[in-house]
């Protein structure tokens, strides 16, 4: 059972409000945008699918690129399978995410390298993730070291 | 014997002699292979009062017992020496072909004594050993040298070469395979030019391995291949080279800048990452022998100053030491720096470690125009780098390059004041291009490594960066790379994990997603030893502690187990800023974790006991019980 997320739903609730920042963001967008590749998030415990397209031009003015909650039709370049908590606490800067590689917590496919690229990029938006939940009176939910 | 042949050649080079050495089955057992039985060779038969340069020092090459089976990054190979640059206990691993072609053609090993009365060239074509002329290749690059050795020795032989600064005596001259795998570190090259020994080539032999369970070898190959080929390490190796996540490793604070006086930029991270690399200048990838992984880039610079035609492209540790580290984000320049580098036979490493602290000396006005003969060094400056300084260096011309080819070290304490404190180096090795500042393990990591500052005699640098997982002995910790946390503890299984990846001589990236448990199972379906796994990790640290006596005999101590200031230093820029390193605080836990004398720096009498080192204790520890 999930420690921060009631199901799929509550997920799909705090990752889009995450996402929504990050991929608005000039600084962190603007490089995600480079790596352009499609990439498929896949969850468990709750079960859950987030597609991120950083390759196709974004949905929607303003963003880097656009992101999927739920299964869509898009074919990923690169998937990464992990519990739902790991990722939560990825996203706080805790979890190393090559030492989940490691330890078969995380699972991944297609083109990982690429996929590999974007975490020195993404690695600001570990700042944002607690302040995203604070915002949404979620403050319970930030985890500390 | 199986995996092993059971034959070492003794070869003396004074005499012009080669006699056959057996040791007995059970010394390999205890010492695995390469660098392990290289030190037991070394300890058993070393003058420790002889210098790294006289003939009576030895130069050791050494097999491990998976050499030849076609296993990716199974057929790496030992060399053993006492070093030229730090005057310790020397060890280097090199991948390429020569191990498998010296299995083939009958052979654990070489212990060469001696100096040729000329320019030499040792000949091995099955049985046959011989000493031939190589006068006409002295002075040559290894480049064109390697050539020649093959238009002479045939198109399947294979050699180790020597560059000019390995004649010349350069402290960390390096030995090249085929122009472009090293033996980089400690000065084997050196070690090789003082017994006018230019080369040594195996012609093509193809005799049958011996293997202790022909059918579980094969096994083994079928079930690991794939998993090797699709580790996320591999595959990142593959695709971009050994730089693939230089990008990466800028943001956690790995990679040092301008002589380690910072860890974070961000526009050189992304001008010399892999990926840059591949998209600007990449040929095609190449291998060492039976990898599928083909971490090695084979690349061509077209145009401009730093123009290179297709060859060997740089590995991580090259594309930092002249690129980062000398305040360039030229790749071109990074390229061709290290093809110039690698032809006049120098570690890329020292090289640019020396040259990086040089820059700064001359900023600060510590090396003035009097020790440079008037030449200015700026941060940058890559025509002067490779145009003038690598060339002087090599040669140990002028005024700078004679001062230059002594070592970071060596020039720091020859232009005196407080130069020293900003090199970068543990027992006078440079540092490899891990900042330790960024993983705090990797500080305890490169003081206690024997052969000086490194990240490859032990596995501290895959366990701290969680490229590895070993709960089968215990390594489960989760480590937070900016504490000292476990890391004394991690240490005590990185030593001998190191010992047994470089005793196996195995790949440290091949086999990053092999358990200890399938390591010991190659090692005794090719050799037979039987191992179970606390057996092969007393190997393991049996043959660190062996090392650390050897250390011991050759005058070094606890106290040399440190590190040069600079590498301690509170880091000045990115995540890792103003955090301190708990040096001594891991030091002495590990110290206690290991039983190692506090101030001799060996391993209690009971322990080494223990370890079955009796004779190596009584030496140690005389007339005590």
């Amino acid at each position: 059972m999930s420690t921060y997320y009631k199901d799929a739903d509550d997920l799909y609730k705090i990752y889009g409000y995450f996402l929504e920042r990050v991929l608005k963001d000039e600084k962190i967008g603007t490089k995600m945008s480079k790596a352009g590749i499609i990439i498929k998030f896949i969850y468990t415990d709750p079960d859950a699918e987030i597609t991120i397209d950083l390759k196709n031009p974004p949905a929607k003015e303003g963003y880097y690129g656009t992101f999927y909650l739920g299964p869509c039709d898009l074919k990923e370049d690169v998937w990464s399978k992990q519990p739902a908590d790991h990722s939560h606490r990825f996203w706080h800067g805790l979890e190393n995410p090559i030492a989940g590689v490691t330890k078969g917590i995380i699972k991944q496919g297609g083109k990982v390298t690429a996929m590999l690229k974007l975490l020195p990029v993404i690695k600001p938006a570990f700042k944002m993730y607690p302040i995203a939940l604070k915002e949404m009176g979620l403050e319970h939910l930030i985890v500390s070291k | 014997m199986n995996g092993n042949t059971g034959n070492i050649a003794d070869i003396d080079l004074t005499a012009g002699t080669v006699t056959a050495l057996h040791l007995p089955e059970e010394t390999y057992r205890r010492f695995i292979g390469g660098s392990g039985l290289g030190a037991k060779i070394f300890w058993d038969r070393a003058d420790f009062s002889a210098d790294a340069l006289s003939p009576e020092a030895l130069f050791i090459l050494m097999n491990g017992p998976l050499a030849g089976i076609r296993l990716s990054g199974a057929s790496r190979m030992s060399a053993t020496a006492r070093s030229p640059l730090t005057g310790g206990l020397a060890e280097s691993s090199c991948g390429g072909y020569f191990a498998p072609a010296l299995r083939q053609a009958g052979y654990d090993g070489l212990v060469i004594t001696g100096r040729a009365a000329r320019p030499s060239v040792i000949c091995i074509d099955r049985d046959i050993i011989t000493i031939e002329d190589a006068a006409v290749l002295w002075g040559k690059g290894i480049g064109e040298s390697t050539a020649a050795l093959r238009d002479m020795c045939g198109k399947k032989s294979t050699s180790l070469v020597i560059g000019p600064a390995g004649e010349n005596l350069v402290p960390f001259a390096c030995v090249l395979n085929e122009a472009h795998h090293a033996f980089g570190r400690c000065g084997m090259g050196a070690a090789m030019g003082s017994k006018n020994l230019k080369a040594i080539v195996v012609k093509d032999a193809k005799r049958e391995l011996s293997l202790a369970d022909p059918d579980r070898v094969k096994a083994l190959i079928k079930e690991l291949t794939p998993r090797i080929r699709e580790h996320l390490i591999s595959q990142v190796l593959h695709d971009f080279g050994s730089s693939g996540n230089l990008e990466g490793h800028m943001y956690s604070g790995d990679v040092p800048v301008k002589n380690w006086t910072s860890n974070f930029d961000e526009e050189m991270g992304n001008a010399l990452t892999g990926s840059t690399l591949s998209e600007r200048f990449l040929k095609k990838t190449a291998t060492c022998a039976y990898c599928a992984v083909a971490c090695k880039r084979i690349v061509q610079v077209d145009e401009g100053p730093f123009a290179i035609p297709e060859g060997p492209g740089p590995e991580y540790e090259t594309v930092v030491s002249f690129g980062s580290l000398l305040g360039t984000s030229d790749l071109a320049a990074v390229c061709k720096a290290g093809r110039v580098c690698n032809d006049l036979g120098m570690d890329t490493i020292s090289a640019g470690a020396t040259i990086a602290w040089a820059m700064e000396a001359y900023e600060r006005g510590d090396l003035t125009d009097e020790h440079t003969g008037g030449m200015a060094l700026r941060w940058g400056d890559m025509e002067r780098v490779v145009d003038s300084i690598l060339p002087m260096m090599s040669s140990r011309s002028g005024k700078l390059g004679e001062l230059l080819s002594k070592g970071s070290a060596g020039a720091a304490r020859a232009i005196g004041g407080s130069s020293i404190d900003y090199t970068a180096q543990g027992k006078g090795l440079e540092a490899p291009m891990h900042d330790p500042r960024g993983c705090h393990g990797h500080a305890l990591a490169y003081a206690v490594s024997t052969r000086g500052a490194c990240h490859v005699q032990t596995a501290m640098h895959f366990m701290e960066t969680g490229a590895c997982n070993y709960p089968e002995i215990g390594f489960e910790f989760d480590l937070e790379a900016l504490t000292g946390d476990k890391k004394p503890e991690t240490m005590v299984l990185a030593a001998a994990i190191g010992c047994i990846e470089n005793s196996a001589c195995l790949c440290q990236y091949a086999d990053r997603s092999l358990t200890m448990q399938e390591i010991a199972d190659l090692i005794n379906a090719a050799a037979g030893y039987g191992y179970d796994l606390r057996e092969m990790m007393d190997a393991g640290m049996r043959g660190y502690d062996l090392k650390r006596c050897i250390n011991y005999r050759l005058g070094f101590t606890a106290a040399d187990d440190a590190l040069s200031p600079r590498l301690l230093e509170p880091a000045r820029d990115g995540d890792t800023a103003g955090i301190e390193v708990h040096f001594e605080e891991m030091k002495k836990k590990f110290y206690c974790l290991m039983e190692l004398d506090p101030v001799k720096g060996v391993p209690s009498r009971r322990r080494l006991v223990a370890e079955g080192l009796s004779e190596e204790a009584e030496r140690i520890w005389p007339g005590t019980s």
